[in-house]
């Protein structure tokens, strides 16, 4: 590389597009001034693992760097989003069971009092965009490698997965070199199946939002529990430990992943930032590592991810020292530059921190899974990340500057105020045309096709299935796993359950109330299987565009502060989670298109007893129906508003304290028998909902909206059934637990409203009696159900 | 299966489905490519390819193809000419997509490395690529750019296009 320390910033900025290095003119300033006072010039390695560790993705400078804030006419400095926002809100929720958060590369949780579960969620969307199955698949095996490496590993039992694409039948006009969305799902459901399915870990919960913002920057949310003895969750690197390097060999592939995450999407990409998994390879990687953890035979471990070794073992020696000898690396390809074996993102690959004595052990234990291991150096005191390759110096860095050097810069975020317009526009449609329309919407159809491609029952703990009912084809909610597999004990009926929630249509709105939607979402999902809601732990993943505009950077911060609201409001702690920044790229008449700010809540809760959890199908007829929850006008970024056309409106306001007090009653009342079934009400409100649940038990049922829980202020039979106010669950509830379930209700959900709003009957037909008593709508469930079947077949063809 | 020999101890080895079983994956190509306008393209059936290069025979390979690759039960062996014959405007096309040489082949290192789990000498490497073998009226031009838009990324994928036997 030619020499950094007397170019201009101009010829700095040249450089770093050249070399996809993503550094701003501070960061390069800081470079500078670093080197001069050292007198020398960087080396290319240097610069680059500069670039990749002061990367987005690594450093998440938007969260962490002050924000000069302008919310209507009042202006603030924010210090530090993250610890502002999130980590305020489980600081301030102080949950004992909270074992590791946002310290590791998962957060952990107990899970009775010898286990704990570690929960990460990541994207891998720009990748995914370039290679969708690649792109896909490498995700895959990132996250579960980031539970895998987290505190002394964690044995993965469940995958989950939740996409943002562009329409799979968008038919307007692309830039050159763009995947059709629909390629896009194929490739990415592929990537993700074959990953899961070949490691075998079960891939049993997620979701997909369809909206053509998303079709040149897909989202592609990846999420892993694995389970670890509570012992095995702290670690640490001591001075004199190995570093050895176990999994697959370093090649050329996957060059510049961090800092090509950490920029806008162009056409100038580069390839080598795309590679394909290798499954089996992971596979080995986690049998050997599991069994070298249950021997205490190594003292740390973290994975490579973006940045390859200079990631990894920056990290794992930030706070003694490293030296590392490339020359040891296991490769691929034997004309590999130095810095391309530091940076390669070559798959597969974990890094350990070995006690010499355990040395041999460790690699027979490797060996005997065909699993390749080598010693590149060791970890120091010294302080200083020194990398040499045949006696030559490639990287003599403070690890001080490395880690703590990153210049913060100032960013400046404006928030105008929702919209507050009424709902305008649209055409007025039946309520029976507009409930088929809705229950066929891509949003809400069924997902069957993506589904059945993955092996869910892999590990043989999966109690509640993605796909339920008497054809096991309805819509769940959540699933339940009893990790019985891993922890080797049948005795023990505690499982637990994942869920999540996203809305990018209430964040059109309002990105505040978004993501107090998707936490409640995400939490009345896993309430309704039988989760326990005052033992939930969250997960946040924000997917934003450029946080460069202001506008941008404005609504990013509202949705935090929501984040921070409503995990404080449910006593909900944040454990880990992710941001990806930049998902905007040039459509095809060259205008900047950036995806909608997009906010992914994971929720993880244990399952007191497996046995106890319920399904969301009806299970007969005769059976009373409650609604939990109040129903409140609050059609703004609805389904409905959708199906019509029509534009503005209130978005669904949480309000978290009644919405606990229900969710607390109701997992109550799961455990002490007296469900038949739940579902939450969220895309199309109570008639999507009530639909669902009556063609997957294939039971009909009959509501009257007059004793729905309400504003008294609405006096439409719309509003009431497609509404999308929070919070709201319908269950099902046998005549003979009716009274016991009523003075349950009484005694614990102080201010939950609960309200019998109808039964369940024989004939599979949803029947709706409106406000005046009148009978306003009656379809055949048979007929919703195909409607609902149809719809993402038929767009893929 | 198909056994190509090809020079410097390179062979290809062609799996691909007896024609008497419904291929989904044929299926799929072909409605994938009629949707880019390849209306006049009437079937499509879907093989294995595999280059393995190194110090193993002939009949080594077609050992390991037997054991190893192929399922005798569902797919067909048969030996065909070490290169597709042209044909001149007929209607049969042979689509093979290789990842490219930059790009890891995870399928290629696990069937090097099951080779030599059967004692059989390790080859230096295993490449694979999967076959399309399309019958229909199409050109050349239009195929090569429906392939790119369906079945091959030309960020990481060599699609090679010719005109062939079926």
């Amino acid at each position: 590389m030619s020499t950094v320390l007397d170019k201009s910033p101009k010829e700095l900025r040249a450089l770093g597009e050249a070399r996809h290095l993503s550094l701003n003119d501070a960061e390069w300033a800081a470079v500078q001034a670093h080197f001069k006072s050292i007198k020398r010039e960087p080396t290319l390695a240097e610069v680059e693992t500069i670039a990749q560790t002061w990367s987005e993705h690594c450093k998440h400078k938007t969260f962490t760097s002050p924000i000069r804030y302008t919310e209507g006419k009042k202006t603030r400095t924010i210090k530090n989003l993250f610890q502002e926002t999130i980590v305020a809100a489980t600081a301030a929720v102080k949950k004992p069971w909270c074992l590791s958060v946002f310290e590791d590369n998962a957060g952990v949780v107990a899970f009775g009092k010898k286990w704990a579960l570690a929960f990460k969620a990541e994207t891998h969307n720009h990748p995914s965009a370039l290679e969708p199955y690649g792109g896909a698949e490498t995700g895959v095996g990132g996250v579960v490698r980031d539970v895998l490496g987290c505190g002394l590993g964690a044995k993965p039992v469940l995958n989950t997965d939740v996409f943002c694409f562009g329409r799979p039948d968008y038919a307007g006009p692309l830039p050159e070199g763009a995947h059709h969305p629909a390629r896009t799902l194929r490739g990415v459901v592929a990537g993700v199946r074959d990953y899961g399915n070949r490691m075998g870990i079960p891939t049993a919960g997620g979701g997909i939002w369809f909206d053509d913002d998303y079709r040149l920057n897909p989202l592609v949310f990846v999420g892993t529990v694995g389970i670890l003895p509570q012992w095995a969750v702290s670690k640490k690197v001591t001075p004199g430990d190995l570093i050895v390097a176990v999994g697959g060999r370093t090649g050329r592939d996957g060059l510049h992943g961090a800092t090509f995450s950490s920029s806008n999407l162009g056409a100038d990409a580069p390839a080598s930032a795309v590679q394909i998994g290798h499954a089996i390879n992971e596979k080995r990687v986690l049998d050997a590592l599991l069994r070298a953890r249950d021997r205490k035979l190594y003292a740390s471990v973290t994975d490579c991810g973006a940045g390859g070794f200079s990631s990894a073992i920056g990290e794992l020696g930030a706070e003694c020292g490293a030296r590392v000898r490339l020359e040891d690396a296991k490769l691929k390809a034997s004309d590999l530059d130095s810095w391309e074996i530091w940076l390669s993102e070559s798959q597969e690959r974990m890094v350990l921190a070995v006690p010499p004595k355990n040395l041999k052990a460790l690699e027979a234990v490797f060996a005997a899974e065909g699993c390749e291991t080598s010693v590149i150096g060791e970890f120091t005191r010294d302080g200083r990340l020194l990398v040499t390759h045949h006696d030559n110096t490639v990287v003599d860095l403070d690890m001080k500057f490395l880690h703590n050097g990153l210049p913060r810069v100032e960013r400046t975020a404006i928030w105008n105020g929702p919209a507050t317009a009424k709902p305008a526009g649209g055409t007025e449609k039946k309520l029976a045309v507009a409930l088929r329309e809705a229950i066929g919407n891509l949003n809400v159809c069924s997902r069957e096709w993506v589904i059945r491609q993955y092996d869910h029952e892999v590990q043989g703990g999966t109690v509640i299935k993605p796909l339920q009912g008497v054809r096991h084809d309805g819509p769940g909610d959540a699933c339940v796993i009893w990790p019985h597999a891993a922890t080797g004990d049948m005795d023990d009926f505690t499982g637990f359950t994942v869920a999540h929630g996203l809305n990018p249509d209430y964040g059109r709105i309002d990105p505040y109330w978004m993501a107090m939607a998707c936490i409640d979402e995400a939490l009345r999902n896993l309430t309704c299987v039988g989760g326990d809601p005052s033992r939930a732990a969250l997960l946040d993943n924000f997917c934003w565009a450029s946080p460069e505009d202001p506008k941008q950077l404005g609504a990013l911060i509202r949705a935090a502060e929501g984040c921070r609201d409503a995990a404080k409001g449910f006593s909900a702690p944040f454990i880990s989670g992710k941001d990806s920044l930049y998902n905007q790229s040039k459509d095809e008449k060259g205008r900047e298109l950036p995806i909608p700010g997009t906010l992914l809540i994971s929720a993880i809760a244990p399952v007191p007893d497996v046995r106890k959890a319920v399904t969301m199908d009806f299970k007969g007829p005769g059976n009373s129906l409650y609604l939990i929850g109040r129903t409140n006008d609050e059609l703004g970024g609805s389904l409905y508003h959708r199906v019509l056309g029509r534009t503005g409106g209130e978005p669904p306001k949480v309000q978290p304290a009644s919405a606990l007090d229900g969710f607390k009653s109701l997992h109550a009342a799961i455990n002490r028998s007296m469900v038949l079934s739940a579902h939450d009400l969220s895309d199309g409100g109570l008639a999507v909902a009530a639909a669902e649940m009556g063609f997957t038990g294939e039971f009909g049922c009959l509501l009257d909206l007059d004793e729905m829980p309400r504003d008294p202020r609405i006096f439409s039979n719309e509003t009431l059934l497609f509404s999308e106010s929070p919070s709201r669950i319908l269950v099902e509830v046998a005549p003979e637990k009716e009274s016991a379930f009523l003075r349950h209700f009484g005694k614990g959900a102080k201010s939950a409203a609960v309200r019998r709003v109808g039964q369940t009957t024989a004939n599979p037909i949803l029947k709706v009696l409106g406000l005046d008593g009148s009978s306003i709508m009656e379809e055949p469930l048979r007929e919703l159900k195909d409607a609902w079947q149809k719809t993402l077949p038929a767009v893929l063809g | 299966m198909s056994v190509r020999v090809q020079p410097s101890n390179t062979h290809l080895v062609e799996i691909r489905l007896r024609p008497e079983h419904a291929d989904a994956e044929g299926a799929a190509a072909l409605s994938l490519l009629r949707a880019q306008g390849l209306t006049s393209m009437i079937g499509a059936r879907v093989a294995r390819l595999y280059e393995i290069k190194g110090p193993i025979s002939a009949n080594q390979v077609l050992q390991a193809t037997k054991d190893l690759l192929c399922d005798a039960v569902t797919q067909e062996h048969r030996v065909v000419a070490p290169a597709p014959a042209p044909m001149n405007g007929a209607n049969f096309w042979r689509v093979e997509v290789w990842l490219k040489p930059t790009v890891t082949d995870p399928v290629g290192e696990t069937v090097r490395d099951a080779i030599a789990d059967m004692s059989l000498p390790r080859p230096e490497s295993v490449r694979c690529a999967l076959v399309y073998l399309l019958v229909g009226r199409a050109n050349k031009a239009s195929l090569e750019k429906a392939v790119s838009k369906t079945l091959a990324n030309p960020l990481i994928h060599r699609a090679v296009v010719s005109e062939a036997h079926p």
